[in-house]
Formats: C-alpha cells, sequence, structure tokens
C-alpha cells in the first residue's frame, strides 16, 4: 500500500488519446526513472498526476498510499503528498519566492507556520542548492533562466517535502553544474518515506540519481521495465533498438 | 420624503447659517440639476451604465445637529482608527459632522481643518476663493451636490507648512435617505500635505450618495490624495473630484472603489502651470453585481506638464467595470509627459470589464503613451499554485494581490494599505 499507484490509466486531450493504459508502480523509498522518446507521454503522465485539468481521464486509477485520488483537485493532492517539478515552471509576477513558498508549507502541513521556522527550512535548502537568499524576494519564476526556473522547483521539493514528487524533464536545458545540483538536491530527499519518479529524456541525469528501476514509456503505454542498466542500454542503442525489440515480442 | 426643490435648499442652507453668497450658488446649482436630465446610456459616458435601479430621486438627508463623543462613534469608524495613519481627522455620520479631533499645533500653524459650515464662518474667504471652483454643475450629480450637500470637510494649509501626517475624514452613510457631502481641500504655495478620505457603511437598502472634492493646489503646492470607499451593499455612491494644479503643484492622487453597489469616480487633474505634475492611480475590485465606473481626465494646459496615470482592477462575478480615460493636452503644452496604463483581470466569465483609453493632442513636442490590457486570469498561473498546495480561493487571491501588486506598491501609506489588502482577501473568499 505504501506506494504510488498507477492502474490502468487512459487519458486524452482535445479529443486525441495520449495515455493508453499506463501501469506503473513507485513503491515509497525508491527513486524510480521513466524514460521515453519525444510524444511518448511521459509530461502528459506527469501533468496529469499533479491534475492538469486540461487532460481529461478516461479512465483507470491513480493510488496514493492506496488511496484513488483521481477526483482531487491539485491542491488536495498536493496536501496528501504529492509534488510536481514542473517541466516549464509558470511565471506569477507580483508574488515573490517567499510569500508563495511559506503559503504553500502552510497549506502542506495544515497550520501556521512561523518566520522563524519557515526561514530555518528555507536557508538549509538554499544552502544545499548553493543559491542566494535575494532569490526569495524575486517574484516567483519572472524573468528566470531555464536553469533558476529548475532550481526554484527543487527548492520547493526541499521545503515542502512531499511524500511521492514526480521531476518532469528537471534536467532539460541544463549544464552540467546546474544538473549536479538538481541531483544534488533530489538525493537529499532520499529516504524511507520519500519516493519519485524522474522523468527523462537522457540517461545523463541517471548519472547523478541512480534509479532503482527504469520504466520505458512509448506510445501512452510503459513497454519496457528494468534496473539501472536498462538506461544505459537505451543510451547506447536507442529507442529504435528498444521499439523494434516490443514489436517483436507482441 | 423630501422634495428636491428651492424650498429645501433654503431651509438647508439657512439652518447651516450659511452666508448669503451660498445660498446663491446653491440655488443656481439647483436651476441647473432640474435643468439637466438623469443619464441614460444614450449618453456617451453613460453608455455602458444601467442606472435603473439606482435610487436617484431619493430625497437627501436634512442635518440633525448630531455630536458623539471618541467613545461613541460607530464601530466601523472606530475599527479603522485602530490602524490609521491620520493623525487628525473628521467623522461624518450621516448629514452631519459629529466629531473632529485635529492636532492643536497644526492649528498653531494656521491650519484650518474644520467642517465647511464651520469655516465659512471662521474663514469666509479662503473659501469663497475656492468653493465650487473645481465641482459645480458639470452633470446632473455634481449639480445636486452643489445644490443639496448637508456637510463638507474644509483643509486650508498655509504658505510653506509640511504637515507631515496625513490628515483625514471618515464618512459612514446611514441609508434609506441621500446623503451629499463635499471636500475642500486649499494649500497655499509651497504647502504640503496627505488627506485620506474613507467612505463606509453597513449593508444598506438602496441608498444614493453624492460626493465631491475640489483641490487647489498653489505655485509649488504639494498634496497626497486618497478617496477610498468601502461601503456596504446597497449604495449607489457617484464621486466627482477635480485637482486645480498651479505652477510646479504636485498631485499624488488614489482612488479606491471595493463596495457598494455601484460607484463612479469622476477624476480630473488640470496641470495649469509649468512643472505640475500629477500621479493618478485606481484600484477595484468588483464582486457581486458590482459595477464601478471610472472616468479620468488628465488636462495639459501648460508646457513641462507631467501626469502618470495607472488604474488597475479586477472582477468576478457578474460584476462589471468601466475605464475611460483621455489626455488632453492643449496646444501650449509642449514638453508634456503622458502616461496613462489601464489593467484588468477578469475572474470569471460573466465579469465584464469595458476599458477605453483616449487621447487628444493639440500640442506636438510631447511624450504621450497609453495602453489598456483585459485578461481572464491565467489558468496555468492557477494550476501551479494549486499543484504546491494552495486551495483555488487562496491562489486566486495571490493572483489578484499580484496583479494589484504595482498599484499598492506605490501607496505609501501603511495603515490604509493593509486596509485595502484586507478588504480584497475578504473579497475574494466571498
Amino acid at each position: 500500500m505504501n506506494q504510488l499507484e498507477i492502474r490502468d490509466l487512459w487519458a486524452s486531450i482535445d479529443g486525441e488519446t495520449i495515455l493508453k493504459g499506463v501501469n506503473l508502480v513507485v513503491p515509497k523509498g525508491q527513486v524510480h526513472a521513466l524514460m521515453g522518446p519525444n510524444g511518448a507521454g511521459k509530461s502528459t503522465l506527469g501533468k496529469i498526476l499533479a491534475g492538469d485539468p486540461e487532460y481529461t481521464v478516461e479512465r483507470g486509477d491513480i493510488l496514493l498510499d492506496g488511496e484513488n485520488i483521481l477526483e482531487l483537485s491539485p491542491d488536495e493532492r498536493a496536501r496528501k503528498g504529492l509534488f510536481l517539478a514542473f517541466q516549464y515552471p509558470v511565471e506569477v509576477p507580483g508574488v515573490t519566492i517567499a510569500n508563495f513558498l511559506r503559503m504553500a508549507l502552510q497549506a502542506r502541513l495544515g497550520r501556521e507556520v512561523g518566520v522563524a521556522e519557515f526561514w530555518a527550512k528555507v536557508k538549509k535548502a538554499l544552502e544545499l542548492l548553493d543559491w542566494d537568499e535575494a532569490y526569495l524576494s524575486r517574484y516567483l519564476n519572472e524573468g528566470f533562466s531555464g536553469g533558476e526556473k529548475k532550481r526554484n522547483e527543487i527548492l520547493q521539493l526541499l521545503v515542502l517535502e512531499p511524500t511521492y514528487a514526480v521531476l518532469d524533464e528537471t534536467d532539460s536545458g541544463l549544464d552540467i553544474d546546474a544538473l549536479k545540483v538538481v541531483a544534488r538536491g533530489v538525493n537529499a530527499m532520499r529516504g524511507p518515506s520519500f519516493g519519485a519518479l524522474v522523468i527523462t529524456h537522457y540517461q545523463r541525469l541517471l548519472n547523478y540519481i541512480v534509479p532503482d528501476r527504469v520504466h520505458v514509456m512509448m506510445d501512452g503505454k510503459v513497454v519496457a521495465e528494468g534496473g539501472p542498466e536498462l538506461a544505459l542500454e537505451l543510451e547506447a542503442k536507442g529507442y529504435e533498438w528498444l521499439r523494434e525489440q516490443v514489436k517483436e515480442g507482441a | 420624503m423630501q422634495v428636491l426643490d428651492k424650498t429645501q435648499v433654503e431651509a438647508l442652507s439657512q439652518a447651516l447659517g450659511e452666508p448669503a453668497w451660498v445660498l446663491e450658488k446653491r440655488l443656481k446649482a439647483l436651476e441647473a440639476f432640474a435643468r439637466l436630465p438623469y443619464p441614460s446610456k444614450k449618453d456617451e459616458a453613460w453608455r455602458y451604465t444601467d442606472l435603473s435601479e439606482a435610487p436617484l430621486e431619493q430625497g437627501v438627508e436634512t442635518p440633525k445637529g448630531l455630536s458623539l463623543s471618541r467613545d461613541e462613534l460607530p464601530e466601523l469608524v472606530k475599527r479603522r482608527l485602530e490602524k490609521t495613519d491620520v493623525s487628525g481627522f473628521l467623522v461624518f455620520v450621516g448629514p452631519d459632522l459629529v466629531y473632529a479631533e485635529v492636532p492643536e499645533e497644526l492649528r498653531q500653524k494656521g491650519l484650518v481643518f474644520t467642517s465647511l459650515a464651520e469655516a465659512l464662518k471662521t474663514h469666509p474667504s479662503q473659501v469663497e476663493a475656492a468653493l465650487f471652483q473645481g465641482v459645480y454643475t458639470e452633470d446632473k450629480f455634481a449639480a445636486e451636490n452643489s445644490a443639496f450637500f448637508t456637510h463638507g470637510a474644509f483643509l486650508y494649509v498655509p504658505a510653506g507648512l509640511e504637515v507631515e501626517k496625513p490628515l483625514g475624514v471618515f464618512k459612514v452613510v446611514e441609508g434609506g435617505r441621500a446623503s451629499a457631502g463635499r471636500s475642500l481641500l486649499f494649500l497655499e504655495d509651497n504647502a504640503k500635505a496627505a488627506y485620506i478620505e474613507e467612505y463606509l457603511s453597513a449593508d444598506l437598502p438602496p441608498t444614493l450618495h453624492l460626493s465631491a472634492t475640489e483641490m487647489v493646489l498653489r505655485p509649488g503646492a504639494h498634496l497626497r490624495h486618497a478617496h477610498v470607499q468601502t461601503f456596504g451593499e446597497g449604495v449607489w455612491h457617484f464621486h466627482r473630484q477635480r485637482a486645480l494644479l498651479e505652477r510646479d503643484a504636485g498631485l499624488n492622487d488614489l482612488v479606491v472603489n471595493l463596495g457598494g453597489r455601484y460607484a463612479r469616480s469622476e477624476v480630473a487633474s488640470e496641470l495649469l502651470g509649468p512643472g505640475a505634475e500629477s500621479e493618478m492611480l485606481g484600484l477595484y475590485f468588483g464582486h457581486g453585481r458590482q459595477h464601478f465606473d471610472h472616468y479620468t481626465l488628465q488636462h495639459h494646459v501648460e508646457h513641462h506638464t507631467r501626469s502618470d496615470l495607472l488604474y488597475k482592477g479586477a472582477v468576478k462575478d457578474e460584476a462589471r467595470a468601466v475605464f475611460s480615460g483621455l489626455i488632453r493636452l492643449e496646444r501650449g503644452a509642449q514638453k508634456t509627459d503622458a502616461y496613462q496604463a489601464n489593467r484588468n483581470l477578469i475572474l470569471s466569465p460573466t465579469a465584464r470589464v469595458d476599458s477605453i483609453p483616449q487621447l487628444e493632442i493639440g500640442a506636438n513636442d510631447v511624450r504621450c503613451t497609453h495602453g489598456s490590457t483585459t485578461a481572464p486570469v491565467d489558468e496555468m498561473q492557477l494550476f501551479y499554485l494549486q499543484s504546491r498546495g494552495l486551495p483555488r480561493t487562496l491562489a486566486q487571491e495571490l493572483l489578484v494581490k499580484a496583479h494589484l501588486a504595482d498599484v499598492l506598491g506605490r501607496i505609501p501609506l501603511k495603515a490604509l494599505r493593509a486596509h485595502i489588502e484586507a478588504v480584497i482577501e475578504e473579497k475574494v473568499r466571498i
């Protein structure tokens, strides 16, 4: 029961079916990678887990520690401990990171969070990410570079301490130093009470966040699973190789 | 029921002990009031406004001569006094000035801050020089105010006096009868002051409220002025203000509409002398069936004048807002800077905003920009905030405040800003 479970999930946007029966389990305490070619439906899965209203779920279940969360609003899901690090974090001018993050932490914990408690938490996260305190008084993602936006997602991850996190291509557009910082953040979260699904197109990130399991999505379905070595194999042989394998298997 | 006629004007003027010239002015205004028709959607300046439910012909209340101690003030006012920027203030309840508190040291320096009726007795020449100069019979409601106003505030700041802390009025509307009042603010050469008008009421049956603010700024004078209404339901509020700015005078103006059933603010800055500058800020947030009209004028008469207008608002439910702003540059208004921006956030598909920026340029060596945007709340932003655990209403509140942040950030009156923010928070959650 202590797991994030996706059961036979079908979903569409504007009448086009993107997910075609996804099955996937991330046990608490583990970090899994979700790989796949462009257009496989990886990011769609991430957004649907978080409750993006743009998509229509046609069939299936999403179980968070055994509880079906499909009918819950995005904020209810978040308060139950689910976190999505966005592939394209949204700019919100007029809302400072500090103000927003404190409100989010209060929502997550369901209680008032004093300034001292908040700062202690944020300071620790900033140190880990090697990030300047000055960012906290900036407006949320406004004018941020791609790397800054991703770092800000990880800052939120560290402060909000969700039970399950989905990281949607957090590595895309990052140079190697930024990539290491992001990995440091995620690795710091690892432990028996945290599970994560790391969505990535490339194997590169997985050198720094070594996954317990690797799932591969193609055309709206999970088509292969394996240990960390699967990612290396994909890197070497490409997705076409796997596509052939899947065809032969079918 | 009072009839809006000559007998009432005469009785009112007599009851207030006014000099003959004021009665004469009132009677002339009454003629205009009788002559002018009520506005309708056929009038360009009223085409977006539905007055069919407005208690337009409601009789105006008559002064009762009520006076209260500080402890006896209405709760609405007491709550505001717990956290306010003002150091001296007048409180009006219905037609009467019921309480006044003005620092003695300011009086000793020649500052006058009292009711208009009182000022007409103690400082007749100063009042006569300015009263009705800014607002008189411009339209039906201005004429009604000029003929029937029962109360008013008069602020006179002598030359060179810089008043550090803001002064202000709190007006409580009682309901059932029309209420009409004015403020006359007169700053002599190089005087400096800040003045906050706050309008309050409980939820009321349909009630007409008329207010007018006249500002006379002599050379080098500087005034910060705020007109903030947080009425309860049922109030139909018609406000008109006009500032006359002479050479090197400066005005920082703010108009806030949050309450009532309907509110109309007609706000004009007349830049009459070189070097005059006017900042005009507006902020509004409508819910339910509220309708807020804003008609602004940046009138550049002389050269080297500057005006900077920013009106921002949000509407939800079935609320409506109108912004119609005119920048008018006269032929002599060379080397003028005039800016105007109106930005609106729409929180529901049944809410609506009409925004009409306009320019009339008679000079050629000027810098002039205007712009207007009206957009629905960004669903991507809402989803992002919600995905971090913030309930939708809280996320919306954050976005409304973010939208209004640059206007709020330009209000240096801390307690007033906190008050406005608190009302906005409350309104998001309704």
